[in-house]
């Protein structure tokens, strides 16, 4: 959270996450070409680092992809999520290494502008070995650059959030031209079948991975529905809830956080202002309901965060009879002060 | 593609990447200020930081900078139900 924007908001994990991420793309770099030009003597320095810049992007996406649904899954992957961003863009320059070298190798020596013999050199769609993978690279890379190029919290509050993630979305577009990308160009010269397994056992997890998560959301995507007159909806029991945590529910054609601390019961949007990140995943830090995304902080009673930072999230009125969470499912306008449920009977309340 | 489309399509890329430096010197340096009131305090870093995105998306931003819009308000199905309903 600031009041104004930096480049990058530095901070000891931070710091610390960057620099695992500069070591690995040393080490992986110079294991590629060490092992490289050991294995295959007559490659070209060039051609190893066309390739080994071209697998570790890949290798990063799909480190990039699997961290929202292991978080999904298991929330001790939730460090990796804090400064993914950071990934991304080094996952994009490694992927414009490959491209700049590959163009400059195979495109640049001819009379024929680079770009637009990368776009012209194969045009045979029916041929699997002679298919314009090029072009499939290119297309991805612009996608890649796209996000790169808006990764600041700048684009996310000038674009939107809705648009913001529907473009940050376009990541499995991107993924999918790359694997066709990689498929019909280096595979269909390869002689060694492990790079194919390599890339199936790859996107058989990727997809694994999202299946898993996936049902596991839809389950708890249930709309609630009254159960009689009143205007209040049963929630859920208070039991339900752990102490400083959140229970979520779906209600009003979003997920709600119910939160539980000090004896008492509040409600908020279960979407944060920063990047829609999963409030209700989050706990209570210092009286405050702490996104576990990046940290931002509400009011649990009023959805604001504490002065001199702005964001808001909608608030719900809630009850707590007989034990249970009773919530109107009519938002409050964000920031709202909502009175706190007390819990009958419980020690810390009052 | 055929080279000579090939060809359009990268002049037409230059083109626009042309316009769009042309457009994002001024709009880091004073643009950005008006669109989003956050960045007047902000450091040179972060207006070398969206340089990039200010060349690809300069249309968008180019109308917002001429008619005066600030940053669009945050929308989802609470947000506007909690506008509807008071």
């Amino acid at each position: 959270m600031s009041l104004n924007y930096q480049a990058v908001l530095w901070n000891r994990q931070k710091k610390i996450y960057d620099g695992l991420i500069v070591l690995g793309v040393v080490l992986y770099l110079g294991m590629f070409v060490g092992v490289g030009s050991l294995v295959r003597p007559q490659t070209t320095i060039e051609t190893l680092l066309i390739r080994g810049f071209g697998t570790l992007a890949l290798a990063l996406l799909h480190v990039i992809l699997s961290i929202g649904p292991l978080c999904r899954l298991d929330r001790r992957f939730l460090p990796l999520l804090y400064n993914r961003r950071h990934l991304g863009v080094t996952m994009f320059l490694c992927g414009l290494f490959h491209g700049v070298f590959a163009i400059v190798q195979f495109h640049a020596l001819g009379n024929v502008n680079p770009l637009v013999s990368v776009l012209s050199s194969n045009t045979d769609l029916s041929s699997l070995s002679a298919f314009p993978f090029q072009p499939l690279g290119l297309a991805a890379l612009g996608i890649l650059f796209l996000m790169a190029a808006t990764s600041h919290d700048f684009w996310l509050a000038n674009l939107g959030a809705p648009i913001w993630k529907s473009l940050h979305m376009l990541v499995y577009v991107a993924y999918g031209l790359l694997v066709l990308h990689v498929v019909l160009g280096v595979l269909q010269a390869e002689t060694n079948s492990v790079l194919t397994l390599i890339l199936a056992v790859g996107f058989v997890w990727i997809v694994s991975l999202h299946l898993l998560a996936g049902f596991g959301e839809i389950a708890g995507d249930r709309e609630l529905t009254a159960a009689g007159s009143d205007r209040f909806i049963r929630a859920c029991a208070v039991d339900e809830i752990r102490e400083k945590r959140a229970r979520i529910v779906c209600l009003a054609g979003e997920r709600v956080a119910i939160f539980r601390y000090d004896g008492k019961v509040s409600a908020v949007s279960n979407v944060c202002q920063h990047q829609n990140g999963p409030l209700g995943e989050g706990k209570i830090v210092d009286g405050c309901i702490t996104c576990p995304w990046h940290g931002y902080q509400y009011a649990p009673e009023s959805g604001a965060s504490p002065p001199p930072f702005t964001e808001k999230v909608p608030t719900f009125n809630v009850r707590v009879k007989a034990g249970e969470v009773w919530i109107d499912p009519h938002p409050n306008p964000p920031g709202t002060r909502t009175e706190p449920a007390p819990i009958e009977g419980d020690a810390s309340n009052g | 593609m055929s080279e000579q489309m090939a060809g359009w399509v990268v002049a037409a890329l230059a083109l626009y990447t042309a316009v769009g430096v042309v457009f994002a010197i001024p709009f880091v340096v004073r643009g950005v200020n008006r669109l989003d009131p956050v960045a007047r305090e902000s450091s040179w870093g972060f207006r070398v930081a969206i340089f990039p995105g200010a060349v690809a998306f300069w249309p968008l931003l180019l109308k917002r900078w001429l008619s005066g819009q600030t940053a669009p308000g945050e929308r989802n199905a609470h947000r506007n139900a909690a506008r509807l309903t008071r």
